[in-house]
Parts: structure tokens; C-alpha cells; sequence
């Protein structure tokens, strides 16, 4: 199948190089600490924060830095075809583990010990790169609730298909069978701190789908610093300084 | 359908009550009777349109509380006080709703979707419709499911399996008032629409609520976006082709352009009212109660321990059925105007 056509465009209609359009809001669950909804194109994430607050199990308290913990899951109605999975399958256990070592690796967990912080991230749609928009909408709610980070932590995706390095997969070029590598990463400080691939590629084409993958990382971040100052300006709008 | 429920004080003892403040500056002091009620005299209660916002209640009860452990006596007697002086802690009437905002289709994968918002407790009803087999008992209807799921973004108790219980309560209230019997008789919808050809091929279909934000009352606030999906609902028309032998499946030709617009016969619940989270911690007991838009009574559900009395019952039912009226006509104003936007929108794009 033709996932980029002659004139340069893929399925969707994007270039080769273009992301999906990103829309972030904050603060859309008023009972939770911090929250924020992410879009990219399609898919769509709600994403929850509790805490920093009294631990819950007391077997698993740390004395020296915050519990972090992270649920992930997907609406009955997220995918195309309706289905009805248990909770905690592997998948979605996988992701839950992936998200939160991402975001423990930005928190300052140091300066809360023996408390807890719970990250709750809910798909609403489905439609490829759900680990990157439930990354990116939990740094959103992160800073939302005020929680100390070292930086933002951003995520993209991007693939190889056709000879061509692809940004921002969706479901279909997701599923192609081509390579599909997410990348998070700390923007300021410049640093990895999630990489994934499946499928196979050349050593010199994965530097370059990489970096492809990181430059996307940096474009949500600006859109999600913007977010960022665009509600503090509201808050302090709403304080009358 | 909608569902609306109904908090308040039995009338009577309202009534009775030394209501008087002494001073208009100083909180009213908790009446003797509020403050200590014996146990076996439920002296408020919610009525509700057969929702299970009692659940989230009676499920903390089982686990310790958790959620509740944050409310002092004070803010207890408080919560009572207000509700005894029909003047609750957000400024509410004991049958006031909070406003309520509707938003239809919120998820472009399903035929139909909407999101409902009451105060802080949001839900997402989205409806689904494949093509099935239709039971062969009742080969002229369609079938219809409803599941809701408890997100842990509304509260991190429904972590893991932690929200099952809840979810399962809301769905089989639903269900309950929305499926009718097993027949299929006295469903809110109407299942014989559902079917495509007698014994062979209908619509199924799937109705999946899920809670985002959960802050007291999720039953009606289910209930309402149901019925907000249901009329965002657009099934494609179905054309059969004759010529099929009768052996085979008949062929079903979709047709994108042609739709046939789905509607229940609007049930609505009503009667409380609408409980914040707070208040529902204080409930002894609640009475769920959906009603239709003849003002007939689909389903009724009791929550709670405490005893009432029949009369007291049937009057919560007549409030509910009061109150639903004005809740049924404002849900249509609101489901019209999310509609009217949503096409908007489509227009432009």
C-alpha cells in the first residue's frame, strides 16, 4: 500500500514532516489536583493528577522521595470497532509502567519523601501515538497540579515507511508494519529519557527517524510551554495582579 | 431518559424544626433533632431517577470512608443545617438542580456521543451500532447494552478493580430503567426500530457511559447524556436486497447519505436533587425514580440502610415527578442547543 503518494502526501493529506494538529487544555477534571486533556489529530487523552498526598499503602512508602504511580486506560468507545478488554491487560500495564517511569525520571521526587503522586491518564480516542499524547497530557496536568519538575518531559512518535521517515504516526501508518520509534525527551536539558522501537531498520536510517522523532518531541514542547503561560496569564488575570 | 434524583429533608420534620436563627449574623445552630437523629429515623433523603449516585456512598461506607474522612462534624451539621433551612452550601434550593451543559458529539469514531457537565461531576455517553443477529426468542427487535465505566481520573479509588463495583451498580440501574423487562416491553427505547429483517439481521446497540469527574449525583448526569447521545444518534438507513434466498444472510447495503434519526421516548428521574458528593455522604437514604415524559415511572431503585416510611415514598415520587418536568424540558433546551452548535460547526468545516 501507498503511504506516501508521488506528490509527497501521506493518507491524511500531511507532508512526510508535519505533526498532527495538537490542541491541550488544562485544569478539565475540577476535582483532581492537576488535569489536562491532549489531542494530537484523533486521539484523544484525559490525564489526572492526585497528590502529593498521604500514601495510600503504607508497604510502599519511601522515606526518601514520592511514590509515583500511573494508570492508564482506554474508554470502551476510544477505538473503531467497540470492545470491552478487562482492565490491567498487558498492554495497557506495559504503557501504564512506561508513563510513569517517564515521569518520575522529570519529577523532583526528592523533595516530597513519603508521599504519594497518582497519575491517571484515560483515552478517550484512539487513533496511534496514544503513549506520546498520554505523555505529553500528563506533563500538562503535572504542572497543573504545581508538582516540581526537573523539565517538561514531551513525547512523539515517527516511523519509516516507503523510504521515507514519517512524523506523528496515525492508526493506519501505525499499523502498516513499518517501524514505529517513540521518543521522550527533556527539551531544555536535551536529554532521552524514552526510546522505543518495533520492527526493524538501518543503523544510519534510525538517526535519522530519531532525530526526526526528537524535533517533533520539541515542536509539542513549545505548544505545551505556550499552554502553560497562556494559563498562568489567565490566573493571574483572575488574581487582578 | 433522564435521570434526576431528589435530596431533602421529609417535609414534616422540616417543618417542625426550630428554624429560627437567633442571630441573622451567626450560622443557624444545628437544631437538636439534625444534629442527633436516631438512628432509625432517616430525617433526609434523595430521591433519584433510578441512578446510582448512592453507589459512590455505600461503596466508601464498605472500604473505610475514604473519601469522607475530610468532613468535620461542623461541616457535617452545616451540610444538614442548610439542607433543613432549604439553602444548601453552594447556594442551591433543596429541588434546584446545578446548571447542567450538554455537548454532542464529543467522539467522531461513534454514531452518536455527548458529554454532560453538572457542577464537577462530568460523563461521557457514547453509542455505538453494529449490525447482529437478533434474539431468537424476540426475532423483530433489536438489541441494546449499556455499560459505564468508572475512570480512576474521577477518583483514585476506582483504581485498578477499584470502580467495578460502582460501574456495575450504575449499569444495571440503567439498564433497568432504560431496557425495561426481559421482553423488551416498557424500554425507553424502542427495540422493534432497531430491526432490519425479522429473525435475521438488527442493530445492536452499545451504550458505554464512562465517568471523568465524579462529584455526586453521576446517575441522572448518566442518564441525561444517554439521552443527549441517543438523539446525537444517526444510524445509516438499510437497504436489503430482494433477490437474497431466504437460507442466506440477506445482503445489507449501507447508505451513508440517508440516516434515520434516532430518539428515545424521553424518560427523565427526577426529584432531588442532585447531590454534591458531600451531601451524599450525609444521605441515610436514597430514592432513585425515572419517569417519563407522560410523567409515568419507568423505574425506582432505594438506597440505603435506613428505613422510610410508604408515605414518604410516594411523596419523594410525586417531587420527583414534579421536578422532572422542569428537568426534561430544560435537557431538551440544552440537547437542542448543543445540537444546533455541533451542525454549525460541521458547516465550517
Amino acid at each position: 500500500m501507498e503511504y506516501v503518494n508521488p506528490e509527497g502526501l501521506r493518507l491524511d493529506g500531511r507532508r512526510p514532516m508535519e505533526m498532527r494538529q495538537l490542541r491541550g487544555e488544562i485544569g478539565v477534571v475540577s476535582k483532581a489536583d492537576g488535569s489536562a486533556v491532549f489531542e494530537m489529530g484523533n486521539t484523544k487523552v484525559i490525564a489526572a493528577v492526585y497528590g502529593p498526598r498521604e500514601v495510600q499503602n503504607r508497604s510502599q512508602q519511601l522515606n526518601d522521595q514520592a511514590l509515583v504511580r500511573c494508570e492508564y486506560s482506554m474508554a470502551n468507545f476510544s477505538t473503531g470497532d467497540r470492545m470491552r478488554k478487562p482492565k490491567g491487560d498487558r498492554r495497557s500495564t506495559e504503557i501504564s509502567l512506561v508513563i510513569r517511569q517517564t515521569m518520575e525520571a522529570s519529577i523532583l521526587t526528592h523533595l516530597m519523601p513519603r508521599s504519594q503522586i497518582d497519575i491517571f491518564v484515560q483515552v478517550l480516542q484512539a487513533d496511534g501515538g496514544t503513549r506520546s499524547a498520554c505523555i505529553n497530557a500528563a506533563t500538562l496536568a503535572l504542572a497543573d497540579a504545581g508538582i516540581p519538575m526537573r523539565d517538561l518531559v514531551t513525547s512523539c512518535s515517527a516511523g519509516y515507511l516507503n523510504g521515507t521517515p514519517l512524523l506523528d504516526l496515525n492508526y493506519v501508518e501505525d499499523s502498516a508494519g513499518g517501524a514505529d520509534v517513540t521518543v521522550g525527551i527533556l527539551p531544555k536539558l536535551d536529554k532521552v529519557t524514552l526510546l522505543q522501537m518495533d520492527a526493524k531498520l538501518q543503523m544510519d536510517t534510525f538517526e535519522n527517524v530519531m532525530q526526526l522523532a526528537i524535533e517533533g518531541c520539541k515542536a509539542v514542547a513549545s505548544y505545551i510551554r505556550e499552554i502553560l503561560l497562556d494559563n498562568t496569564k489567565q490566573l493571574e488575570f483572575r488574581r487582578g495582579v | 431518559m433522564i435521570f434526576s434524583k431528589v435530596k431533602g429533608v421529609l417535609a414534616d420534620e422540616v417543618l417542625d424544626l426550630p428554624t429560627q436563627c437567633p442571630s441573622s449574623r451567626t450560622p443557624p445552630p444545628p437544631s437538636p433533632v439534625t444534629v442527633q437523629p436516631p438512628a432509625s429515623s432517616p430525617l433526609d433523603f434523595e430521591v433519584r431517577l433510578g441512578i446510582a449516585g448512592k453507589v459512590v456512598k455505600r461503596y466508601s461506607f464498605l472500604i473505610g470512608d475514604p473519601l469522607m474522612v475530610g468532613l468535620s462534624f461542623g461541616e457535617k451539621n452545616f451540610i444538614k443545617g442548610g439542607i433543613a433551612h432549604d439553602l444548601r452550601t453552594d447556594g442551591r434550593k433543596r429541588l434546584t438542580y446545578r446548571p447542567i451543559f450538554v455537548e454532542t458529539g464529543v467522539i467522531p469514531q461513534a454514531s452518536g456521543s455527548a458529554r454532560v457537565k453538572m457542577g464537577a461531576t462530568d460523563v461521557i455517553a457514547s453509542v455505538k451500532a453494529e449490525l447482529g443477529k437478533p434474539n431468537p426468542s424476540h426475532p423483530d427487535k433489536g438489541k441494546v447494552s449499556i455499560y459505564v465505566d468508572c475512570s480512576p481520573t474521577a477518583e483514585p479509588t476506582f483504581e485498578g478493580r477499584g470502580g467495578e463495583e460502582l460501574s456495575t451498580e450504575l449499569s444495571s440501574a440503567l439498564q433497568r430503567c432504560l431496557l425495561g423487562g426481559k421482553s423488551g416491553a416498557g424500554a425507553g427505547i424502542d427495540l422493534s426500530s432497531l430491526s432490519i429483517v425479522e429473525g435475521k439481521v438488527c442493530w445492536d446497540l452499545y451504550i458505554d457511559g464512562l465517568v471523568v469527574s465524579s462529584d455526586g449525583n453521576v446517575l441522572d448526569a448518566l442518564g441525561a447524556a444517554i439521552k443527549a447521545a441517543l438523539s446525537n444518534t444517526a444510524i445509516p438507513k438499510v437497504q436489503v436486497a430482494a433477490n437474497a434466498s431466504s437460507d442466506e444472510q440477506p445482503e445489507v447495503d449501507v447508505s451513508d447519505e440517508e440516516f434515520l434519526q434516532f430518539d428515545t421516548s424521553g424518560v427523565g428521574r427526577h426529584y432531588i436533587v442532585d447531590a454534591t458528593t458531600e451531601e451524599e455522604s450525609q444521605m441515610s437514604s436514597a430514592i432513585s425514580v425515572s419517569i417519563n415524559r407522560q410523567g409515568r415511572i419507568c423505574g425506582l431503585t432505594k438506597r440505603g440502610g435506613a428505613g422510610l416510611d410508604p408515605s414518604v415514598i410516594l411523596d419523594m415520587i410525586s417531587v420527583g415527578k414534579h421536578v422532572s418536568e422542569q428537568l426534561i424540558n430544560k435537557l431538551d433546551s440544552e440537547i437542542a442547543a448543543a445540537e444546533a452548535c455541533d451542525e454549525d460547526n460541521e458547516m465550517d468545516s
